[in-house]
Order: structure tokens, then sequence, then C-alpha cells
């Protein structure tokens, strides 16, 4: 099982005159859920977008299951693009669409089958991803920001990726929904055999559903490893980072 | 990795299935129709997703009130997915296909949303007549430099484009009024159609068009993507009017600014007329001035000019209304912008037919 799925070398990233990556590499091998950290400002979400080709780094090497994200030719990016799903910190949903064809919209572009059974496909999506089966005929405007989230978590697997990358899956929800979204997500996970990388900001999916934490800081990968193992980390953010939320009391275990 | 495959074996009542099974498998699998399929064997799948799994249970048990059948071979790997698909399986039936909506439907429909747009045009005149009201005892609360904004980018950044456009509208009605006054040796009276039609009728409603798809559509794109943004709900929150703050501004701008574009708009075209008058009919400028002159009365232009406020005014209420209407989502903006373009243009050809019936009764 030690399969490399994400391997990023060397990467060098500037964004209007500032130098966000300097030389990061990092790697992640199948079935880990992986979170990665860092403060604001430290190019998280840059990071992301790199691995996912949406922007591309001024130097170093991306490759997805071996395979070089920046340098691959449209059709192969486009065979890489259905093995991984990408939930967007927003959700992203298409506000033309209703829910049902939102998340059946992969499946029209990617597939040959008739629409009517990728919708089908999609309401089963729709119900793994927690959702009752009212909310497919709705439009997004109609949902609450928890819900719009489950769809579109429902749309990032309606191709069955081996791969899925999350930004920022519980900002804006309440303590009950992130905690059940973060439950959902370790359950697709271990079920559907995923691998899961997430950009986050929320110590409290760190501590339930991560196995290895990433910390970025300075344009590079600090370290990484268990929540337990960071903590013995001596790094004043790192620090602060988890005296955040040490003073509650709470039991704090890692995994 | 393997091709999908399946076959039924009639005899075991079985569905054996082998390769690998995700969304792309669906043609492997064999008509099954009025067979009864008791086991499902997946000794031979190699790889097995949650869309593969679905296809073969909805292939072996079309409703879900079917009895489940017996899972053979198949890897507990695949076993497990087997059973999560089967959690979730009950929403996936098959919908039947919604009936076709008919006309007389889509008919009421259609009466339903013009009422709407009416009742709602009425209300928000009654809101902006509450807000001018509270808004005229405070001189000081008046935003003084959003008008001034909005002037110039309504006027000045218009003038180009009616320029323009009045100038060939004016070229081609003299040249067309032109080629048939010859024909009657009555070259000289394309002065007076000209002017006639120029101040009264095509430089008010041709200018009303311009603004109302520049500036009208301009509105209720800004509007609207401020109300999906929350800034409308921000301005409330922080004690102003969203009337005041928006809305009254941008009427005053454009009640200021058409009028002036209609003014301009008559020059150019009288401008292109003249042109033509020079070219084709030998009338030089000074005879064609000279001949405005005895023929132009005052009231020409003025009916043109004045037409153009009441237009502004509707420009401003339609896009100023379907701009805060919006739902917060970005189809509703591009919808909402739509309808200001249609609701205004309908506006402007109906204000104008009553103002032409109105004129001749009262003999102007």
């Amino acid at each position: 099982m030690s399969e490399t799925v994400i391997d990023v070398r060397d990467v060098d990233t500037t964004l209007g005159g500032n130098s966000i990556h300097r030389g990061l590499s990092l790697s992640v091998a199948r079935g880990e859920v992986i979170a990665l950290i860092g403060g604001s400002g430290t190019g998280k979400s840059v990071l992301l977008r790199e691995i996912i080709g949406l922007l591309k780094p001024q130097a170093g090497h991306v490759e997805l299951f071996g395979q070089s994200v920046w340098d691959s030719s449209p059709e192969q990016m486009n065979l890489l693009r259905r093995r991984f799903g990408v939930l967007f910190q927003d959700g992203a949903l298409f506000s033309s669409l209703s829910v049902e064809d939102n998340v059946a919209t992969p499946l029209f572009e990617h597939t040959e089958l008739p629409h009517p059974l990728c919708r089908q496909l999609a309401r089963l999506k729709l119900s793994m991803a927690g959702l009752p089966a009212d909310v497919a005929g709705k439009r997004p405007s109609e949902l609450s920001g928890g819900m719009r989230k489950r769809v579109a978590l429902a749309r990032a697997l309606v191709l069955d990726p081996e791969l899925l990358f999350l930004d920022e899956p519980t900002s804006g929800l309440d303590p009950i929904s992130a905690r059940a979204f973060d439950k959902l997500i370790r359950l697709l996970a271990d079920s559907l055999g995923l691998t899961v990388f997430l950009v986050t900001h929320d110590l409290d999916t760190l501590f339930s559903i991560i196995d290895r934490v990433i910390v970025l800081s300075n344009g590079r990968v600090l370290g990484s490893g268990t929540v337990a193992e960071l903590k013995q980390f001596d790094d004043p953010w790192l620090n602060d980072y988890f005296a955040a939320r040490a003073p509650n009391g709470e039991t704090v275990d890692g995994n | 990795m393997t091709a999908a495959q399946a076959h039924f074996d009639a005899t075991q009542g079985a569905l054996i299935a082998g390769g690998a099974w995700h969304a792309d498998s669906a043609p492997a699998l064999p008509p099954l129709k009025g067979q009864t399929v008791r086991i499902l064997d997946g000794a031979a799948v190699t790889r097995l997703d949650t869309n593969g799994a679905w296809l073969l249970l909805n292939a072996v048990r079309p409703q879900a009130s079917d009895p489940m059948p017996e899972l053979r071979g198949f890897q507990p790997r695949h076993l497990a997915l087997l059973e999560l698909v089967a959690q979730h399986f009950a929403p996936t039936a098959a919908h039947p296909e919604l009936p076709q909506t008919d006309l007389r439907a889509a008919i009421g429909r259609g009466t339903l949303a013009i009422w709407g747009h009416v009742i709602g045009l009425v209300n928000f005149v009654g809101q902006l007549t509450i807000e001018l009201a509270l808004l005229m005892g405070k001189p000081g609360s008046w935003r003084w430099r959003e008008l001034g904004a909005q002037v110039s980018e309504i006027f000045a950044g218009a003038i180009p484009i009616v320029i323009g456009m009045m100038f060939l509208l004016g070229v081609v009605f003299a040249y067309l009024l032109g080629a048939q006054a010859q024909q009657y040796g009555a070259s000289i009276f394309v002065v007076d159609g000209l002017l006639l039609a120029i101040l009264r009728e095509i430089s008010p409603v041709i200018v009303a068009v311009l603004v109302a798809g520049r500036t009208g559509a301009a509105i209720t794109a800004q509007l609207g993507t401020m109300k999906v943004t929350e800034e409308i709900d921000a301005i409330t929150t922080l004690g102003l009017s969203p009337q005041a703050v928006l809305v009254i501004p941008r009427m005053i701008a454009l009640l200021v600014a058409l009028p002036l574009l209609v003014f301009i708009g008559d020059a150019a075209g009288i401008a292109g007329g003249m042109l033509v008058a020079q070219g084709q009919l030998d009338i030089s400028p000074h005879m064609f001035l000279d001949r405005m002159d005895s023929v132009l009365r005052l009231k020409t232009l003025l009916v043109g000019i004045l037409k153009a406020p009441v237009f502004a005014v509707f420009i401003a209420l339609i896009a100023c209304r379907m701009g805060l209407s919006v739902t917060r989502d970005a189809r509703s903006v591009g919808a909402n912008t739509t309808s200001t373009v249609v609701q205004s243009l309908v506006a402007i050809i109906i204000l104008n037919a009553i103002f032409a019936v109105m004129f001749v009764r009262m003999n102007i």
C-alpha cells in the first residue's frame, strides 16, 4: 500500500512579486487521509491549485499517480482528471442547474451513459453524502451551507475517484455539521478506499479523522506526522496553533 | 485491467460478472428483460466502484422492492461496497418522465409573471416615494458625490455612441426621404421631414433604447451582484437605506442625462441629414439652416426632449427594481438583466405610443 499518489518536488511559486513556495516537496501514499495546515498566507490553497492543475508553479514537478500534471497533453490530463475529485471551499455548485444535474454533470461529460441513468447514479451519491431524497430537484440556492457542501462532495465523488481534494471542507459550518461532515469524509474514505488530501484550519478535523498532518511554513514543509508527533515540534507557530485548543481541557488523543 | 463482461446463466438464474466494473461498463450488461436473477456471481470481478456496483444491482433488481439476490464469490472489499450501495439504493429508483408543460399552463404562468412585475413596480414606486419624501427634508443626506459619478458615467460615457448612431440614422433618413422628394422636385421639403422625424420621434426613442441597453443593464447587473455579495444587506444594517444610497442617485442621474443625450442626438441626426442634403440634393448647409430657421418651431424640439425624462424614470425604476430583486445566485443576475432590457424596451415603445396619441388629441 505504499504506492505514491501525490508527489510534489522542489516547487517554487512567486505570485505578485511575493515568493510563496521555496523548494517545497511532499508526497502522499495511497489510502492516506492527509491534512495540510499552515498560517494564513503560507500558500496552502495555492499549493492545492498547483496540484490539481489550475495554477502553474514557476519551477518544480507535480505528479499525480506517477503522471506529471504540468507536462501532460490535454487528453492525458483529462484522463487524469477523472481519477480525482475536488471539493471547493464554497462548493462551487452551478447555480443554473438542479442539485441532481450538478452531481450528474461529470457523468454527462465523461461517460457514454444515457442521461436518466446518470441522474440515478447522481441520486446514489447524494444519498451516500447523507442528503434526503427530496433535495435532488432543488436549486443550490435553496439549500443551507452544510447541504451545499454535501452536494459538492457528492459531485466530487460521482466518478468514483481514487483521490479526493478538499479545500477547507468544514469552514462556514456550525460545529455539529462540521463534525458530521468529518465523519462522513472518513466513512467514505474508508469504505471507498479513497486517498484524501485536505486543506484545513479546523483543529477538530485534525484530531478526529486525519492520519497524517503536513505543516507549511516559510514556503517549505516544516514537518509532517500524526498530531501527537507534531506537538513535540519546537516551532512558535505550531505551539500557538495547538495552544488555541488546549485550554479547553478536551480530550486530545491524536488518533 | 480487463474489460467488464457479464452473461446470464439461465439454468442457475445467475448473472455472472467479471472484469473491472465502473460507470463506463454499462454496455457490458446483457439484456435481462423478464428474467428473475437469483444469484449475482462476482468471482471474476477484478475492480468494482460504487457506479459499477449500482449498475450490477440495478440490473438484477430493477425495483427496490424486489428481493436481494444471493451475492456469490465477491471479494470482501467488493461485498462491502455492494452492501453500502444497497443501503442507499432506494432514492435512485427511476423517476417517471415529468409530464410536458402544456400551452395553457405556460400562458397562465406568463400572465402571472407579468402581473407580478406590475405589482412589484407599483410597490417599488411607493417605497421610493416615501424614501424621497424623507430625503426632501434633509438636503445634507443627499449623495452628491454618488450622483456626480453616476451622471458622468451615464452621460459622458454615452456621448460617442449616441452621436455615432444618430448621425448614421440622420444620413439614412435624409437619403431615403431625398430619393422620394427629388422625384417631385420638392427637395427642400426634406429638411422639414427630417427635422420633424429626428427631433420628435427618432432621437428620443433611439437614445432611450440605447440608454436602456447600456445603462439599464449595467445598473441591474451592478445592484444584483451587490445583492449576491450581501453589500445591500451591509448598507441596510449600517442604518442607511439602499433606496437613498443607490436608487435615487441613479434615477436622478438618468433624469438629468437622458434629455441632454436626446439633445445631442438631435444635433447629430441633423448633421447627418445636412451632409446628405448637400451631397445628394444640392442643398447647401446655408440653405439648410435657413430653411430650418423658418420651419422649425420650438415645440417640435420640446416635445422630443420632454419625453426623455419620462423614459428615464421608467428605465431607472425597472433597472433598480430588477437589480434589487436578484436572488442569491449567478443565474438570477443574468435573468434579471435580460428582463430589465426587455421591460425597458416595452415600456419605451408603449409610452411613446401614448405620447403620440396624446399630442395629436391636444393638437400639439
